[in-house]
């Protein structure tokens, strides 16, 4: 499997509390990958450690396939991991990023962009591209001292993909951010995954994840509680889907044709309603409203059933801290 | 020639690319903070005030001093006050707020980046040091006349920034382990301050003990109590390593001349009398022994500190 990230039993401590406890993250390549889990529960530790800001006590961590930390590697073993530069390769953003506040957003943009090797011609080419993508056309020359919370989380994307980077990794990229900024922010996420690069975003808000992610790890207390497709996850707890419909006139000939789909499990009438519960979550809507007006019906409306990311989310961090499903 | 690649497959910047951001990246800090640029202006007022007080305070007409420039050296305290303004935001700065994060997730070394802020401050320093000898050399010779050996007016100014380097270096490290630019400023103050008052203090009253030639500040002879023998007479002069500069030029001037470390008899004050207190020589020192000693004592500082300043920044987390 072609994998961007991947830690082993990653460890890290400070002093008596574990912040991350034997973490086994597993980013494929090309993916949106979603990072979540409540205040506190490692996310930040775990990114921090990625990028090489944090060094863990325990565990190995590969970057883009070259291994940036292994358990019980010696001085000189571990210094040349870390002279293997993956941080060309990676663009990161940290949660509500602080620049020096005396450079201007276009002079930040240039320093960063020397430091990852551009020449003055591609830094001239990528900067104003970059200040145009992110909405800061016109204050690029204004210091950063002077932009608002909602700007330098703007700049902050923009020296996330000065480098072109293969893997992107975003720590709540919407904090601070007005609604249309945080719209703005998706579709930079989805652009930039289309590009074949990979992602990982941190986030709070669930149903950003839902709406840009394809795979998501929900980690608690420094574990990992799940990780798999967004669709597996988001049904993974609630049981099977259902499906509403409301038919106009239900006869035995509707019941059966529909109780005989391949997707369908069961059905039960209830008025002028057919409840069908599903085997899987793929989407049977198709199936299921050309069964019924082949067998006679009309269809007056139809709804999905099925649990979100945040019931998932509230149900495994809840199970994870003693208490009852809900 | 095709550039080193990465393990990812990237051409891997050179070396001195990425330095050089980063030298960038501190020069633009260290010239946009207005107490720098403060400071600055202060030092012009005071070398303008050097320059025209005693021709202004002097009711005889002005006398040709061929020496005037090469005779001036910054003070102790500016060398301290350039070496808080450059380096006490630093490091311990980048740490309180945050920019760190940013910065050492870029594809540039801990090493690098200390390396890449200690050159900012040098060049910094150089500039700051070098007009201000320009600016009195020129203002020199307009009141004072010709000037003699101007040409060793580098040695002054290099004398002066390894001076100042002992402070920069000090609060370099004090920022890198408590990452906390009050306490980095708080420290430095109170070290240049307790040597400043007692180095003279234990020079007059307990004698010019060679010991105090290996602490920072004006040495053993920052009593007053050292004398360079001339044959025109003898010239009080520092011999610790805030007095590098002038004894580089004293040594060049005067390449076989002794320094007299003198006790001064307290006993032999008299209240009321002009007359001078009797000095007993304790030991005595070639200039060049005076001179490279500084030189050497400075740099002693300068690799310590800045070592510690580099285990510090190597070995920081980054927790916020």
């Amino acid at each position: 499997m072609d994998l961007a990230v991947e830690t082993s039993g990653l460890t890290k401590r400070y002093g008596s509390l574990t912040a991350v406890n034997k973490l086994n993250l597993q980013v494929k390549r090309n993916t949106i990958h979603g990072f979540l889990g409540p205040n506190g529960a490692g996310k930040t530790t775990t990114i921090k450690i990625l990028v090489g800001l944090l060094k863990p006590n325990e565990g190995s961590v590969k970057v883009l396939g070259k291994e940036i930390h292994r358990e019980n590697a010696g001085f000189l073993q571990q210094w040349l991991y870390e002279q293997a530069d993956s941080r060309l390769s990676i663009g990161y953003m940290p949660e509500l990023p602080k620049f020096p506040k005396h450079l201007k957003g276009a002079e930040l943009l240039d320093i960063y962009g020397q430091m990852y090797g551009m020449t003055q011609q591609q830094r001239k080419e990528q900067i104003p591209r970059l200040i145009e993508l992110v909405g800061l056309k016109g204050r690029e020359n204004d210091l950063i001292g002077k932009y608002s919370k909602g700007m330098q989380q703007r700049i902050g994307i923009a020296q996330t993909l000065l480098n072109n980077p293969d893997l992107v990794i975003l720590d709540e990229p919407s904090l601070g951010l007005d609604p249309v900024g945080m719209v703005e922010v998706r579709e930079v996420v989805k652009e930039i995954a289309k590009e074949g690069r990979t992602v990982l975003v941190s986030s709070h808000l669930l149903f950003e994840v839902e709406q840009i992610c394809t795979h998501v790890t929900i980690i608690n207390r420094g574990t990992a509680l799940v990780s798999d497709t967004l669709q597996n996850v988001s049904g993974m707890l609630s049981g099977p889907a259902m499906l509403h419909v409301e038919v106009t006139k239900i006869s035995p000939e509707i019941v059966n044709a529909v109780k005989a789909l391949p997707p369908v499990s069961g059905v039960v009438q209830t008025g002028n309603t057919l409840r069908i519960q599903l085997k899987t979550h793929e989407d049977a809507h198709a199936q299921v409203s050309q069964e019924i007006t082949r067998s006679g019906g009309v269809i007056i409306g139809m709804s999905h059933k099925t649990s979100n990311l945040e019931d998932v989310f509230i149900q495994l961090i809840h199970k994870d801290q003693g208490g009852k499903p809900q | 020639m095709t550039a080193a690649r990465t393990s990812t497959g990237r051409p891997r910047p050179s070396w001195f690319t990425r330095f050089w951001a980063v030298v960038r990246y501190e020069m633009l800090w260290n010239i946009r903070k207005k107490k720098f640029i403060g400071i600055i202006i202060l030092s012009f007022v005071f070398a303008t005030l050097g320059l025209i007080l005693p021709v202004v305070l002097s009711s005889a007409p002005i006398e040709a001093n061929p020496d005037y420039v090469i005779g001036v050296s910054i003070s102790s305290f500016a060398f301290f006050l350039f070496a808080l303004a450059t380096a006490m935001n630093s490091i311990s700065s980048e740490f309180e707020s945050g920019t760190i994060v940013p910065l050492l997730t870029k594809p540039v070394s801990r090493t690098m980046v200390f390396l890449g802020k200690l050159f900012a401050a040098f060049i910094i320093i150089l500039m700051a040091y070098t007009i201000l000898y320009v600016y009195t050399a020129i203002g020199g010779i307009l009141i004072y006349g010709p000037q003699n050996n101007l040409q060793l007016v580098p040695f002054a100014l290099f004398g002066d920034v390894i001076s100042t380097f002992i402070w920069v270096s000090l609060i370099l490290a004090m920022g890198a382990l408590s990452k906390n630019t009050m306490i980095a400023a708080l420290v430095g103050l109170g070290v240049f301050l307790a040597l400043l008052i007692s180095l003279p203090i234990v020079s007059v009253f307990a004698g010019p003990s060679p010991a105090l030639n290996y602490i920072p500040g004006g040495g053993a002879g920052s009593g007053s109590n050292a004398v360079l023998n001339l044959a025109t007479g003898g010239k009080s002069i520092g011999t610790g390593t805030d007095n590098i500069g002038i004894n580089l030029i004293n040594w060049m001037l005067y390449p076989s001349a002794n320094v007299s470390f003198t006790k001064i008899d307290l006993t032999s004050i008299q209240v009321g009398q002009s007359t001078e207190p009797a000095q007993t020589v304790v030991y005595t020192e070639p200039i060049s022994v005076v001179a490279s000693r500084s030189l050497g004592v400075a740099f002693v500082y300068i690799f310590v500190f800045l070592f510690i300043t580099w285990l510090a920044l190597k070995r920081a987390q980054i927790l916020e």
